[in-house]
C-alpha cells in the first residue's frame, strides 16, 4: 500500500514538472511572449531578465521557474489586464469556477449513480430503456447544447433563472450553468454504474451469496453495491477534465467570471503569460484530483491495500 | 427412482420393425454441425442487427454523412455566398409553406409583444426559398449546415484514423515486447495521460494557427491513449496464445507477428474504440470552433454554425436549430454504433 | 452409510420442463427430466457441458436467470419441520416430522428464508470467482450464520473459525480478517465449502467443485466433502462431466444429455453394465493409465444447439449405434433393474441385439478386476 501511494505521488509529481518543462520552453519561443516582445526597450528588457533571471544559464532558468510556479507567482497579464499579478487575475475566480464545477459534479454523480442503478436492477425494461436513452443523450449532447437550450427555455423564456451571471444572486444564477455542465458527468456515470452493477449481477459471488438465502436488500448493499462501486471511483477522475473543458464554454454563454472564461479571453487576445499560468494551474488541479482519486481508490479496493500472501 | 417410462402423446408416432435397423450413420457423425456453421463475423452481424438502437445510430450516420456530401449541392447557394439584401430570413420550402410551416414566417419579439413576421413578403421574394433559413450575412442556413458537417466529419474521421493507427501500434509494441520496453512506455503514457486534454489543445494553438490541421493534430494527441491501452491490453491476451507461439517457432520475426498475425485478431476492440473516439472528436471540434478557435472563416464546422447561431439565439433560434440537432444526432448515432458493436463483439451478459 | 435409519426421500424432481428466453430465441434447456435423491446418499449428474445440469440445480435453489421460463415439473423438497438448530444433532431423525414442498410453487422470499443455505448450499465451480473479492472470509463466513440464525457475531466468529477448522484450514483466526485474493485457489475452495456448511444444511449441491483446481487438491477437496457428509448425514449431488469424480464419490449416477437423463443407475450399474450409447462414449473417453490404445477416445460431434429441437433422439446424430426410429422418435425409459433405466430404443426387444464397444468391454473387465483386488467400491 505504501508502495503504491509513493509510485503514484512520484508519477504526479514527475507529471507536472513534465508539464512544467514544457511550458517553459513554449514561454522561451513564443513570439510573443513577454520574454521577447519587440516593444520592450534595452532598459525594460534588462530589468525584466534581471528579475526572471534569465541571464543565467538555462538549466537555473528553468529551476527558478519551476520555484516561482510553485511558489504561486504565476507572473503578470500582459494583454488583457496589463500588469496585474496573475495571481490577483484568477483570485476572485477560481471560487466561482470550483463552486459551479463542483455542484455540477455534485448533481452528475448522484442522479447518475441513481439512474445507472435503476437501470440494473430493472434490466430490461421500461426503465431500463428510459435511463439508456437519457444516458446517451447525455453523453452524445455537448453541455454548451443544453447550456443554449435550458437558457432558453427556462433563462429567455421562463425567466427562472437570469440567463447571464450576476454576482448579486449567485445561487441563482448558478443553477443552469451547473445542471447543463452536469449532463455528461451524469449520463457517464449512469452507463458506468448501469454496466457494472449489471456485470457484478452476473457474478459468480452473487450466485454464491443468493445462495445464502440473503434478503435481497442485504445482497444489494452488503455486496453488489460495493463491487460495483469501487471502480466508478476511477471514472471520476477523468470527468472532471470534461468539466473543465465544458465550463470554457458554459462559463461564455453564462458570461461567468470564472476562469474558463479568464482562458478564452487570453487564448483570443494572445496574453500568453496568462494562456501558460492557466495551463500550469489547470494541470496541477486535474493531477491533484487523479492523484487523490487514485489513492482513495486503493484504500477503498482490498485488493489493492492488502497485498497478496508472501508478498 | 420415478418410473415414468413411455410417457406417449397419443397422436405420436408408432414404430414399426422396418424402424429398428441400425442407421449405420458412421461416416455423418464426425461432421460437427452444430456450432461450426456459423461463423464469428456473421454472429457479430447478427448480434448488431438485432439491436434496434445500434441499427437506428447506422442508418442516421449514413443519412447525415449522405447529406454532408450531397446535400451543399442541392440548391444553386454555396456556403460562402453572401447576399446582405436577403439577411435573417426564416426557414421557408416550396409545397410544405402550404401547410403554415416553414413557410418563412417567425415571432419577432420587441418592447410591445411580440408580432408575427414574414420578410419573405415584405421584401418582395416570392421566389426565393431558404429551407433552413439564412444568417446574418444572407447565407444559406441548408448548404452552410450541410458543408459544416462535411467539414465535421472529415476531421472527426482523420482524426480518428491517425490516433487508431498511433495508438494501436504503440499499445501493441509495448504489450508485445513487455518488461523494460513495456515499462518506459507505460510510464510515457502515463505523463502523457497526466496533461489536461485542454491544456494539451490551447498549448497547441499558442504555437501552430489554427485550421483543420491543427484541429486534427491536438485531436491525435489527446486520443491516441485511450487506443494504446486497448491495443495494449488485447495483446497481452494474445500474445501467448499457440498460434502466436507457433508462427515465433517457425522463427516469424516481431514486427511480423504483432502487425499480420495479432493485429487481425483485435480489429473488433479497436474498431470500437475508433467509433468511440469519433464523436468525441467531432465534439472537441465544435468546443474549439465555439470559443473561437476552430476552422477560420468562411470555411464552417457544425461548431462555428453553432458559435455564430449562438449571437442571434434569442432573436432568430431557426439558425442556431440545424446545426445543434445534426451534431447532436450525429453524435448520438456514433455513440449507438459504438455501443451495438461493442455489444455484438463481446456478448458480457450470461443468457442462461 | 448408515444403515439402520430408514432413510428419507428429500429430494424429488419430476418432469421438469425449462426454457430460457434469449436474444437468439427461446432455448429448450431442460426437457422433462427426473431426479431424486435420499438422506445421506450421493448423486450425481454427468454430462457434457450445455447439457442443463447446473440449470437444474439452481431450479431447485430457485435461483434461476430471470429468462427461464418453468413450463412444467414439480420440485419436491422434503424437509423436517422440527429442526431449527444451528448445530449438527445426530439424533435429528429420531421424532422428526417430515413435510414437504414443491420448491417452483413458492415465491423467492419463503425459499430464501427456508430454503437457501439453511437446507440446501451450493459449493461452485471456480472458486477463484465466487467468493465476494471486497469482503473478508470472516464476514462471507458468518453473513449466512447471522442472517438465519440471528446469532450474535461473537458466535458466529467462534463457529466460523472452527468451520474453517474442520474444513482444513490452518491459521483459521488470521484467515478469517483475510480477503479471497489473499488465498489459493485450494484455500478458497475449502472456504466456499465452510460458506456452505456454515448454516447446517441438508443438502449439499456441488457443481464441478474440482473443475478448476488441480489434481493434487482435487482429491483432498473430494475427500473432504465425503468426510463431512458422513459426518453430518448429509445428501450431496454433484454436478460433473469427470467420470473419474463420479466413481470416486456417488452412489447413483443420472447421465444427462441435451436436458434429458438418458441412463441412471447405481455406480455399479453404469459402470460395469451401462447401456446407453451416450454412456458408453463417455466411459471410453475416460483417461485410463492402462489402455493400450494410442490415442484418448472422444464423442463425435458436439453436444446439440438447443435453440433448434431435433425430432427423435437428440443423441442420434452423433451416435454410431442410431437405429432409424431414433429419428422419428424419442426412445422412452426402459427399464432394465429396479435403479437402472436407460433411454434407447436398442432396449426395445425388436431392435437388433448391439453390444457395447469390445474396447469398453476390456476396459470394464479390467476395472472390476481392480476393484476386486483393492476391494473398494468400484
Amino acid at each position: 500500500m505504501r508502495k503504491y501511494i509513493l509510485k503514484r505521488v512520484v508519477t504526479a509529481l514527475f507529471t507536472l514538472l513534465a508539464i512544467t518543462l514544457i511550458l517553459f520552453i513554449l514561454m522561451q519561443l513564443m513570439p510573443g511572449s513577454p520574454f521577447n516582445d519587440e516593444k520592450l526597450n534595452e532598459a525594460q528588457r534588462a530589468s525584466l531578465y534581471a528579475k526572471y533571471g534569465l541571464d543565467q544559464p538555462i538549466i537555473i532558468q528553468f529551476f527558478k521557474y519551476v520555484g516561482n510556479m510553485f511558489r504561486g507567482d504565476l507572473g503578470v497579464s500582459y494583454k488583457i489586464s496589463k500588469n496585474t499579478p496573475i495571481t490577483q487575475l484568477i483570485a476572485t475566480r477560481l471560487p466561482i469556477s470550483i463552486g459551479v464545477g463542483f455542484a455540477a459534479v455534485l448533481i452528475g454523480a448522484v442522479v447518475g449513480l441513481l439512474l445507472g442503478l435503476l437501470a440494473a436492477f430493472k434490466h430490461d425494461t421500461v426503465w431500463d430503456t428510459l435511463a439508456t436513452i437519457i444516458s446517451v443523450i447525455g453523453v452524445s449532447v455537448p453541455s454548451y447544447v443544453f447550456a443554449l437550450a435550458l437558457s432558453y427555455q427556462f433563462g429567455f423564456k421562463l425567466k427562472w433563472f437570469p440567463m447571464l451571471f450576476s454576482a448579486k444572486d449567485v445561487l441563482g444564477s448558478s443553477v443552469l450553468p451547473s445542471i447543463s455542465l452536469s449532463m455528461f458527468t451524469m449520463a457517464s456515470i449512469a452507463r458506468f454504474t448501469r454496466s457494472e452493477m449489471i456485470e457484478v449481477l452476473g457474478s459468480d459471488y452473487m450466485l454464491l451469496a443468493e445462495s445464502k438465502g440473503l434478503s435481497g436488500k442485504k445482497l444489494v448493499f452488503s455486496h453488489a453495491l460495493r463491487n460495483a462501486l469501487i471502480p466508478i471511483i476511477t471514472v471520476l477522475a477523468p470527468l472532471v477534465v470534461d468539466l473543465m473543458t465544458g465550463s470554457l464554454v458554459v462559463e461564455k454563454i453564462f458570461s461567468i467570471p470564472g476562469v474558463g472564461s479568464l482562458l478564452v479571453n487570453a487564448i483570443q487576445s494572445n496574453d500568453y503569460n496568462v494562456v501558460i499560468a492557466l495551463s500550469f494551474i489547470y494541470s496541477a488541479m486535474y493531477i491533484g484530483i487523479m492523484l487523490v482519486v487514485d489513492i482513495m481508490y486503493g484504500i477503498i479496493d482490498p485488493r489493492i491495500r492488502v497485498a497478496k500472501e508472501g508478498d | 427412482m420415478s418410473n415414468e417410462s413411455a410417457v406417449l402423446n397419443q397422436n405420436e408416432y408408432i414404430p414399426t420393425d422396418a424402424d429398428f435397423v441400425l442407421k449405420k450413420n458412421n461416416a455423418d457423425i464426425e461432421v460437427d454441425s452444430n456450432f461450426a456453421s456459423q461463423s464469428f463475423w456473421k454472429e457479430v452481424i447478427a448480434r448488431f442487427i438485432r439491436k434496434r438502437s445500434a441499427v437506428f445510430g447506422l442508418v442516421f450516420v449514413l443519412i447525415i454523412t449522405f447529406f454532408a456530401f450531397v446535400g451543399p449541392g442541392m440548391n444553386a447557394y454555396t456556403y460562402s455566398g453572401q447576399n446582405l439584401e436577403q439577411k435573417n430570413l426564416a426557414p421557408r420550402i416550396p409545397i410544405i409553406e402550404y401547410t403554415g410551416l416553414f413557410d418563412g414566417h417567425e415571432n419577432i419579439n420587441t418592447t410591445s409583444g411580440t408580432k408575427t413576421v414574414n420578410y419573405y413578403f415584405e421584401k418582395k421574394l416570392p421566389d426565393t426559398f431558404y429551407w433552413f433559413g439564412s444568417d446574418n450575412f444572407g447565407r444559406d442556413i441548408w448548404t452552410r449546415t450541410w458543408s459544416g458537417a462535411q467539414v465535421s466529419l472529415i476531421i472527426a474521421v482523420a482524426a480518428a484514423i491517425i490516433d487508431m493507427i498511433i495508438g494501436m501500434s504503440y499499445g501493441l509494441i509495448s504489450g508485445y515486447f513487455g518488461g523494460k520496453v513495456d515499462m518506459v512506455m507505460q510510464r510515457i503514457l502515463e505523463i502523457a495521460n497526466g496533461i489536461p486534454r485542454l491544456v494539451i489543445v490551447t498549448l497547441l494553438l499558442l504555437v501552430f494557427k489554427p485550421g483543420m490541421i491543427t484541429i486534427i493534430i491536438a485531436l491525435m494527441l489527446t486520443e491516441w491513449v485511450g487506443m494504446s491501452r486497448i491495443a495494449r491490453a488485447e495483446m497481452l491476451k494474445l500474445k501467448e496464445q499457440e498460434f502466436v507461439l507457433a508462427s515465433r517457432t517457425l522463427g516469424a520475426g516481431s514486427m511480423h507477428i504483432i502487425f499480420s498475425e495479432i493485429l487481425p485478431n483485435i480489429i473488433g476492440p479497436i474498431i470500437t474504440q475508433v467509433m468511440f473516439s469519433i464523436p468525441t472528436a467531432i465534439f472537441t471540434e465544435a468546443f474549439l470552433s465555439f470559443v473561437g478557435l476552430g476552422i477560420p472563416v468562411p470555411r464552417c464546422s457544425l461548431g462555428s454554425l453553432i458559435s455564430e447561431g449562438f449571437n442571434s439565439f434569442t432573436t432568430h433560434p431557426y439558425q442556431i436549430i440545424p446545426p445543434i440537432i445534426v451534431m447532436a444526432l450525429l453524435m448520438l448515432s456514433f455513440n449507438l454504433v459504438a455501443d451495438g458493436l461493442r455489444e455484438a463483439l463481446d456478448p458480457k451478459l450470461k443468457e442462461m | 452409510m448408515s444403515t439402520e435409519k430408514k432413510k428419507e426421500k428429500i429430494l424429488d424432481i419430476k418432469n421438469l420442463d425449462i426454457t430460457f428466453d434469449t436474444t437468439a430465441g427461446k432455448v429448450h434447456a431442460i426437457r422433462g427430466i427426473n431426479i431424486d435423491l435420499y438422506q445421506g446418499e450421493t448423486v450425481a449428474i454427468v454430462g457434457e457441458s450445455g447439457s442443463g445440469k447446473s440449470v437444474t440445480m439452481r431450479a431447485a435453489m430457485g435461483i434461476l436467470a430471470k429468462n427461464a421460463t418453468i413450463n412444467s415439473g414439480e420440485i419436491i423438497y422434503r424437509y423436517r419441520d422440527n429442526k431449527g438448530g444451528i448445530d449438527y444433532d445426530p439424533d435429528l431423525d429420531k421424532d422428526a416430522q417430515w413435510k414437504e414442498t414443491d420448491i417452483l410453487k413458492m415465491d423467492k422470499a419463503w425459499i430464501r428464508k427456508h430454503i437457501n443455505g439453511r437446507r440446501m448450499a451450493m459449493v461452485f465451480q471456480d472458486p477463484m470467482t465466487s467468493l465476494d473479492p471486497t469482503m473478508t472470509i470472516g464476514k462471507q463466513i458468518m453473513e449466512g450464520m447471522i442472517w438465519h440464525y440471528k446469532i450474535d457475531k461473537k458466535d458466529a466468529w467462534n463457529r466460523s473459525v472452527k468451520l474453517l477448522e474442520e474444513v482444513g484450514i490452518e491459521d483459521a483466526e488470521k484467515r478469517m480478517k483475510q480477503y479471497p485474493h489473499q488465498l489459493s485457489g485450494g484455500m478458497r475452495q475449502r472456504i466456499v465449502i465452510a460458506i456452505a456448511l456454515s448454516c447446517n444444511p441438508d443438502l449439499l449441491i456441488c457443481d464441478e467443485p474440482t473443475t478448476a483446481l488441480d489434481v493434487n487438491i482435487q482429491a483432498k477437496i473430494l475427500e473432504l466433502i465425503k468426510k463431512i457428509q458422513k459426518e453430518r448425514n448429509i445428501a450431496v449431488i454433484y454436478i460433473t462431466h469427470d467420470l473419474g469424480v463420479v466413481a470416486k464419490v456417488a452412489d447413483y449416477v443420472n447421465v444427462m444429455y441435451a436436458g434429458k437423463i438418458v441412463e441412471v443407475g447405481n455406480i455399479n450399474e453404469i459402470f460395469y453394465d451401462p447401456r446407453h450409447p451416450y454412456t458408453w462414449g463417455l466411459l471410453s473417453a475416460m483417461p485410463d493409465l492402462d489402455t493400450d490404445e494410442p490415442r484418448l477416445y472422444t464423442i463425435p460431434g458436439s453436444p446439440p444447439n438447443l435453440l433448434h429441437e431435433k425430432e427423435g433422439d437428440a443423441f442420434a446424430p452423433r451416435n454410431a449405434y442410431a437405429l432409424e426410429i431414433d429419428d422419428k422418435k424419442e426412445p422412452p425409459m426402459f427399464e432394465i433393474t429396479e435403479t437402472h433405466k436407460a433411454a434407447t430404443w436398442l432396449l426395445d426387444p425388436r431392435a437388433p441385439k448391439v453390444e457395447m464397444p469390445a474396447e469398453l468391454k476390456a476396459r470394464i473387465d479390467r476395472m472390476k478386476k481392480e476393484a476386486e483386488n483393492n476391494g473398494s467400491k468400484l
